[in-house]
């Protein structure tokens, strides 16, 4: 038989077992959550939970996939399946402060590409890269809905409309 | 699905289908060839790979057949200038990111979207733009993944979860970067394969097969499988004198397990080749002094020579790994050679209390499918009868099948169960008496188990309608395997058919049961002979230990390897192993399937049925075989009832099987066995104690098996790697490149690690391969 | 921003500009609540009979008849039934929902009640999209006010009809406004459509029958209780009832939401005058989007002097589609390969994978429209790109395949003129800033 010798590893996230710990009122947010649905339907929660577990640990770890799949009984592969899917998540670490900026049509015939030029070379980063003090990492994103009041970008969950770059140079000042 | 027929016009053309069928299903039927890659018979419906699509009249756009069932009146249109374009069309997107790399790819000569593109694709290529790309990776020491190839049909994903129960393998991330993959891109499973199997192109690879050859330069033979008792359909790929692979695709071979296959039927062929294969005959002169390597002229002769002198001592055990003729003629030749009764059967399973007290027939697969109840009693089919446990998990899923498990530990399977009777430990045997006698009710308590939970067990047996089949195994006394057969037949009524399914351990469990008709206990056999003649290795530890061997004055063994058994042996034969040699094995539905000889034998090795018929012509029977294997079962089936009749000819499609008729007893007497069981229950302490924990997947299918006692033939996989204990031990105990085992208990896999440097020292390998 | 109705009196943005109009006190104070007082003394047939009689068509953007949507629901089915709220607003120029439940997040408790009632659910979910959080931290807030006031949970209003309404996020898939995706979504899978049939209403939300509804779908049946059905499809035309949202986004003075009587006559007059004109002066109308990204989209010269009707009829025959009333203008400076290059990345970033012709089809064209504004444009492509469009078309599994196809082919049908040069080799005029490169 021909030997058997793995060119690649690729995806590899290093798979621990150790088990996230959350104090005892993120834990009752959890159980909340799951109230909402039926009993044996648990992993509805699956979604709103992601959410907890990457506004606690501010990436969606290993720890946190190995605390829910307990949490929910699902193998972490169930997780991975469902997590990968929806681009809200971020399964590598991002900047405290994570700025999304709406590329889509409506706000690209207004001016996106003038603010996130601006934005970038004030960070000094490409899109997609998170500065070197980990404050800032700049996300281009798909229409946000608020096509009205463009252009316009996302930090956290937070809307920042109408943007001009005197108003996006105001707001990145008084980000700490 | 009822059968009632409806009419379906395709193109042009008339035809009655029963009601509720699947239009592609149909289409095929009728020779209307329909391209798909998603679509796979009993699988959940998927529609996402849009090769099927056809115009149904009055539907607006076109309808992909696989997810149409039929109705009345319907007007399908399969070909057409439309059509046509859709199908070319899709073909060009699946190409379009698909690296076209054929030549270096393994599935190459036999993917799928080679021939669809072949048959439906379009000659220009349009796409000249950079297609994306992904780096191959392994997901496990035998998964080969290409992420590249894959055109996400997801059969993968829906095998690993509706076959094997398993879920490891799913897609993730989303649009065109999807993948199939894991969470941390390992593959933690039992390593079935089943999804390489599936697989139509050359995204999951057998990585133990990774460039060895191309597929047509492979001779094909279909054979059986030597490991599980379900007697699995499978093709061995060989090219000079080598077993470079064993597949099951539906191309090569088409038996009762469609492509499925399990780890051991799949990747455990690496001992075919193995460089420990015993070459020559090996004599020992001297008790306590060297197998010294010798002729067969000389070993026969010498073995001739020994036997005469013990006369009708000589007693005579075959092991259940062997073919039917092997065995068959082992028996001939204590009955006519030497004149002894003494001849057995080396599994501590006795199968014979089952198949003597038999009131109803023996299930075949199809019907496990098609069941509508499922009693399991004991056991652990997902482990050791895995085809079994994937008919049993298909019926509940796809069938609607009820599942009922008595259990003392809560198996994979409970998961699929509609009931799930947790009894306290080793308990079976009380259950199986509380099933048949139910009026005893001082049983309960020692079960474990409410009176409730029996009650509603056999409401729900009561309430059933159709095919009902009770299945148990070696987790019951052989007398309640006897009482649970026997009252099997009480269950039937008119709306009602009861099967039995036995779940022995051995491939040929039921062949070597029918051949060693009439046969001793093991025991007996080894208390009464001054000599033995060992067709296989024993497996029970004790014959070993207890030291029976040690005392006999003159051992013959026939086996392939050195083992624990021929350290006792006078003469070893080199005996061909399964890929060697024409025969038949009966499984555990009945059914008698080939073993066809895929390669010459390697060495000096000859088929165990050859060897014993040498012995016997220089002591001076012929037994009118003639080196021919159809001429040794025409032998076999002549003397025995079931297999009366039987000839080659009748066995040579895999497809149409053929099952034996095991003669059905009526009601007995059994109120030995039942005695037996009450004392049983009345000496069972009263434990309270139940285990929980469903037990790890592949905790058993990756134990080391027993064809032979001593050489882990499993652990072979491990053969032509330059550092076979750093990379792969076997498929449960993974090891990373830098040598440190992933598995989380690192003893288990230390230990495992000395099984395989230890294995030629150490003596008696357990049957669960516990040193 | 306005928010404002045009040609009728505000149904939909009655209440969005009074004070605290997300609190339950002002939405009663202004007849909140009673139109569900009213629909519990009627019975659920009735209920329905007035939302069918209202023509009241899905908001989302398919335009299904409401009330036949919610006819399908088997009456005899033993199984629990599941009201589902689709928030999951993701069409490109959409943005009506937002507001709705920004101001007014009891008028969506108050129909979702009402369908709730005449259904026999006892269990609604609203799912909103994830970036949508502060909607459903509103959304929250205004559930616990309505429990408070007995409207949600346990008999509510003293009556023996029990109704739960929960807060489901979404994490970011446009294709989970599709009904069927939305659900695997809700149950916590990927966000793959499923098969129809079985329709949602027949097996939907963990295999029982289920409704999804648009927020906006929703908001509606209080007004149409109040009104009835009728007099509700008065306000618009006799196949398209009732006012619509439609959100304006793009090169006019005044983007927003504007409520419009279905059938509103004449286009040029909304972007002219009523949005405030264009942008800049000096710059002419060149085309408008008139229902979300996947629509065809329409020529000036399809709208000026063209008197055409904004209702699902009218638009129909102008050669687009109401959608889901995201109405995106271009002006002239825009560049059409430009914009549609930007619409097709959305679709190819959004395809949820399951199909092949949309997976592949719309990366496919991305690196056809990369190709072609990186100045290695040649004559054939149009034909290869309407060819491949045709190839997804009809053939995806899902309806997110036929869109990206109707954006590109309305495009390059419509716009000839601005492919013409990149077909002949020439490179992108459009400023791509360095760092954007991604």
């Amino acid at each position: 038989m021909a030997s058997v010798a793995p060119t690649f590893y690729t995806n590899q996230v290093q798979v621990t077992d150790e088990v996230a710990n959350f104090s005892p009122e993120v834990v009752e947010e959890m159980y909340l959550h799951l109230t909402k649905y039926p009993p044996d339907r648990k992993r509805s929660a699956l979604i709103p939970l992601l959410f907890v577990i990457q506004r606690e640990r501010g990436y969606v770890d290993n720890e946190g996939v190995n605390f829910l799949a307990r949490f929910l009984d699902l193998e972490v592969t169930d997780i991975w399946e469902t997590v990968t899917f929806y681009s809200m998540f971020n399964l590598r670490p991002v900047g405290k402060h994570h700025i999304q900026i709406c590329k889509t049509l409506s706000c690209r015939i207004i001016g996106e590409p003038k603010i996130t030029e601006h934005i970038c070379n004030r960070l000094g980063i490409h899109v997609g890269e998170t500065t070197d003090d980990e404050k800032f990492t700049v996300s281009l994103v798909e229409c946000l809905g608020s096509c009205g009041t463009a252009p316009m970008m996302q930090i956290g969950f937070d809307y920042h409309e109408d943007l001009t770059t005197e108003k996006v140079d105001k707001l990145l000042d008084s980000l700490s | 699905m009822s059968t009632e027929l409806i009419k379906v016009t395709i193109n042009g053309q008339e035809f009655a289908v029963e009601k509720g069928a699947r239009l592609i299903d149909v289409c095929r039927e009728q020779a209307f060839n329909i391209p798909s890659f998603c679509y796979y018979q009993d699988l959940a419906l998927q529609a996402s790979c849009r090769m099927c699509l056809v115009r149904i009249e009055k539907m607006p756009k076109l309808q992909t057949s696989c997810t149409i069932t039929c109705t009345d009146g319907m007007i399908v249109t399969t070909q057409s200038a439309e059509i046509e374009k859709a199908q070319r069309a899709m073909g060009e997107f699946l190409l379009a990111n698909h690296p076209l790399d054929c030549p270096v790819c393994d599935r190459g000569g036999e993917c799928e979207l080679q021939e669809m593109i072949f048959d439906w694709g379009d000659v220009e290529e349009r796409f000249v733009e950079s297609k994306n790309a992904t780096p191959e990776k392994f997901l496990s020491p035998i998964v080969a993944n290409d992420p590249q190839r894959c055109i996400l049909c997801k059969r993968c994903t829906r095998v690993c979860d509706e076959w094997m129960g398993e879920d490891a393998i799913e897609a993730g991330n989303r649009g065109v970067n999807t993948v199939i993959g894991t969470y941390g891109g390992w593959l933690d499973c039992s390593q079935c394969g089943n999804c390489i199997e599936v697989c139509p192109t050359g995204t999951l690879l057998d990585g133990t097969y990774r460039h060895e050859t191309r597929p047509w330069e492979l001779d094909q033979t279909i054979s059986t499988d030597t490991y599980s008792s379900d007697g699995m359909q499978l093709s061995i790929g060989s090219r000079g004198g080598r077993v470079h692979r064993i597949v099951a695709r539906d191309r090569y071979v088409d038996g009762l397990n469609g492509e499925f296959l399990d780890v051991k039927a799949r990747f455990g062929h690496g001992f075919v080749n193995h460089e420990e294969r015993i070459k020559t005959p090996l004599i020992r002169y001297k008790k306590g002094g060297k197998l010294i390597p010798t002729t067969w002229d000389e070993a026969i002769h010498f073995v001739t020579n020994k036997f005469k002198e013990s006369g009708n001592n000589v007693g005579v055990v075959a092991s259940p790994r062997l073919t039917n003729e092997s065995i068959f003629t082992l028996k001939r030749f204590a009955k006519e050679v030497v004149g002894s009764e003494n001849y057995t059967i080396s599994d501590v399973e006795d199968l014979a209390p089952f198949f003597n007290n038999l009131s109803v027939p023996l299930a075949t697969h199809k019907e496990i499918r098609h069941a509508k109840t499922i009693l399991l009693i004991g056991g652990e089919p997902e482990e050791e009868q895995t085809f079994t446990a994937k008919q049993i998990r298909q019926a509940v899923r796809n069938g609607g099948a009820k599942l009922i498990i008595v259990h003392d530990t809560p198996i994979r399977l409970t998961a699929q169960a509609s009931q799930f009777i947790h009894v306290n430990p080793k308990s079976l045997d009380a259950f199986a008496l509380a099933f048949a006698d139910k009026s005893d009710k001082t049983i309960l308590s020692k079960i474990g188990a409410a009176q409730s939970e029996i009650d509603d067990l056999l409401k729900l047996i009561g309430e059933s309608e159709g095919d009902f089949i009770i299945m148990f195994g070696r987790d019951l006394s052989a007398e309640a395997q006897a009482v649970l057969a026997n009252v099997a037949g009480n269950f039937a009524s008119e709306k009602r058919r009861v099967l039995l399914h036995p779940l022995p351990l051995y491939n040929n469990s039921v062949g070597a049961n029918d051949m060693m008709a009439g046969r001793k206990s093991l025991s007996d056999v080894l208390i009464n002979s001054t000599a033995l003649l060992i067709g296989g290795s024993l497996s029970k530890p004790s014959a070993l230990t207890d030291g029976f061997l040690s005392r006999k004055d003159f051992i013959v063994v026939q086996e392939m390897f050195e083992t624990a058994t021929t350290e006792f042996a006078d003469v070893v034969l080199p005996a061909a192993s399964f890929a060697e040699t024409d025969g038949t094995f009966t499984n555990n539905t009945g059914f008698v399937q080939r073993v066809r000889q895929a390669v010459e034998p390697v060495h000096q090795a000859k088929a165990d049925w050859i060897i014993t018929s040498m012995i016997a012509r220089e002591m001076g029977v012929d037994f009118g075989y003639n080196f021919s294997a159809p001429a040794a079962f025409r032998t076999l089936a002549d003397s025995i009832d079931a297999y009366a009749g039987l000839r080659y000819p009748h066995l040579k499609d895999e497809s149409k099987p053929v099952q034996v008729k095991h003669p059905i007893a009526g009601k007995k007497d059994l109120s030995k066995e039942t005695d037996a069981l009450r004392r049983g229950v009345e000496a069972m302490p009263e434990t309270n104690e139940k285990i929980i924990g469903t037990p790890k997947v592949g905790h058993k299918l990756h134990r080391l098996t027993t064809m032979t006692s001593k050489t882990a033939q499993f652990h072979l996989l491990a053969h032509g790697n330059p550092k076979p204990e750093n990379l792969l031990v076997s498929p449960l105990v993974q090891f990373n490149l830098d040598g440190t085992p992933r598995v989380e208990e690192k003893a288990e896999a230390a230990s495992a690690g000395d099984r395989i440097s230890d294995v030629k020292r150490t003596a008696g390998v357990t049957l669960d391969g516990k040193v | 921003m306005e928010i404002k109705a045009i040609g009728c009196e505000p149904l939909q943005l009655k209440r969005v500009h009074l004070e605290n109009s997300h609190t339950l006190k002002v939405y009663q104070e202004n007849d909140g609540y009673k139109w569900l007082k009213k629909a519990m003394e009627m019975s659920p047939d009735a209920i329905i009979g007035e939302v069918k009689a209202s023509v009241l068509r899905g908001r989302g953007g398919a335009g299904f008849p409401t009330g036949m949507k919610w006819s399908f629901v088997p009456k005899d089915s033993p199984k629990q039934k599941y009201i589902v709220c689709n928030a999951d607003e993701s069409e490109p120029g959409t943005f009506k929902d937002r507001y709705l439940m920004e101001r007014d997040p009891h008028a969506l408790i108050e129909g979702m009640l009402i369908a709730a009632f005449a259904l026999n659910s006892q269990t609604c979910y609203i799912y909103t999209r994830g970036e949508y959080k502060y909607l459903i931290d509103i959304m929250d807030e205004a559930v616990e006010e309505a429990r408070a006031a007995n409207l949600v949970g346990k008999n509510i209003l003293g009556s023996d009809f029990s109704c739960e309404v929960y807060t489901h996020t979404g994490a970011g898939a446009y294709i989970c406004g599709e009904e069927t995706a939305l659900l695997s979504s809700l149950e916590g899978y990927r966000g793959h459509p499923r098969m129809k049939p079985p329709f949602p209403a027949v097996e939907g939300l963990y295999a029982s029958p289920t409704v999804v509804n648009n927020v906006e779908t929703l908001t509606a049946v209080p007004q149409i209780i109040e009104m009835g059905g009728i007099s509700w499809r008065d306000l618009g035309t006799e196949k398209s009832g009732g006012t619509k949202l439609w959100s304006v986004s793009g090169h006019v003075k005044k983007p927003g939401v504007y409520e419009l009587p279905m059938g509103y006559a004449d286009m040029e007059r909304f972007i002219l005058e009523d949005c405030g004109g264009m942008l800049r002066d000096d710059k002419k109308l060149k085309g408008v989007i008139p229902g979300g990204s996947s629509v065809y989209i329409m020529r000036a010269n399809d709208v000026i002097g063209k008197k055409v009707l904004m209702d699902y009829e009218g638009l129909v025959a102008a050669g687009s589609l109401v959608g889901s009333g995201g109405f995106i203008v271009i002006d002239e400076t825009v560049d059409i390969v430009d914009s549609t290059k930007n619409l097709t990345e959305f679709y190819k970033h959004e395809s949820c994978g399951w199909c092949t012709p949309c997976r592949e089809g719309t990366d496919w064209l991305v690196k056809i429209f990369n190709r072609i504004a990186e100045g290695n444009g040649r004559p054939e492509d149009a034909q290869l790109i309407l060819d491949l469009c045709d190839n997804i078309e009809g053939k995806s599994f899902c309806a997110l395949g036929d869109a990206a196809a109707w954006a590109i082919q309305g495009a390059i049908k419509r716009f000839p003129e601005d492919f013409k040069p990149y077909l002949n080799g020439q490179k992108t005029t459009s400023t791509e800033p360095e760092a954007r490169k991604f």
